[in-house]
């Protein structure tokens, strides 16, 4: 039996925060954005393996972070949570969304540290 | 006793030191070249406006990460960075200082330099001048793009 769709109350405020929407079975996207506060990072850290373990073979999974800041120690964790969650899981394809050149090399940075940097990747947002 | 004027101008010749060494991994002098209050702000040749302590300081603990790949200037002692034409002006306990910054990177694809006009501005605070905003043009988008290899390489 397929999941039903996600929809996650938006967590964190205007300067920064997160928020899970889409059917995982066919696209899930995360939006990120701002600067994280460490109970914007905390929540994040624990919902994304939640999210993450529905996300389905033929899904794509966006990560949308074309108004995310690059992250302090605490931000960065918590991507990393999600990232390591995202690894064993077989989707059908990965998407990254950054416009802040330095948050793309982070998140760059991450990806790899993390073991996906084969299976996602940087879709051009025209900026 | 120095003038505000010297004493802007070293404050920011503190910065340009302490921006030498990130790049080589010591992160500590970057750290001691600012003030760390809420509205400190800084850009960089590439990125976004970041505003408040927590969000300049990530920027540049992003930029000596990003940096950590760069091997091209192990063994050597010559400086990666410096500015030059450095104009002060002094305003009671601020000042701005106008000047040209320029790198020279050793890529494994090739010298990569970088020239760009930038500001900063120092403030005095219980007697210690520090930077509070950097502020440089943004670099080429082929230097850009030489770094983002190199990010995605994962190696210089």
């Amino acid at each position: 039996m397929r999941a039903a769709e996600i929809s996650l109350p938006e967590v964190g405020t205007q300067s920064g925060g997160f928020r899970v929407s889409g059917p995982p079975h066919e696209a899930l996207r995360i939006e990120l954005w701002g600067f994280f506060d460490p109970d914007v990072a905390d929540a994040l850290t624990r919902l994304a393996p939640t999210v993450i373990q529905h996300v389905e073979l033929a899904a794509i999974f966006t990560l949308d972070a074309t108004n995310l800041k690059p992250q302090g120690p605490d931000g960065q964790q918590a991507l990393r949570v999600l990232f390591r969650a995202l690894a064993p899981i077989a989707f059908k394809k990965g998407v990254l969304l950054a416009s802040n050149v330095l948050t793309k090399m982070q998140l760059t940075r991450l990806v790899r540290e993390c073991g996906l940097d084969a299976r996602v990747g940087f879709e051009d947002i025209g900026t | 006793m120095a003038s505000a004027e010297d004493e802007a101008a070293k404050a920011i010749y503190r910065f340009y030191d302490a921006l030498d060494v990130l790049v080589r991994g010591n992160l500590e002098p970057m750290q001691d070249a600012w003030h760390h209050t809420d509205y400190v702000t800084t850009v960089h040749p590439f990125g976004h406006w970041a505003r408040g302590w927590a969000e300049v300081w990530a920027t540049w603990h992003e930029i000596a990460a990003v940096f950590s790949i760069y091997k091209g200037h192990e063994g050597r002692t010559d400086r990666i960075s410096g500015i030059s034409d450095l104009k002060i002006g002094a305003l009671g306990d601020a000042a701005f200082g106008a000047s040209v910054f320029e790198s020279r990177l050793a890529l494994a694809e090739g010298p990569l330099v970088l020239h760009v006009n930038c500001t900063n501005v120092v403030h005095k605070i219980n007697g210690e001048w520090k930077v509070v905003h950097h502020h440089p043009d943004q670099a080429p988008p082929d230097w850009v793009a030489a770094v983002g290899r190199m990010v995605q390489a994962g190696h210089a």
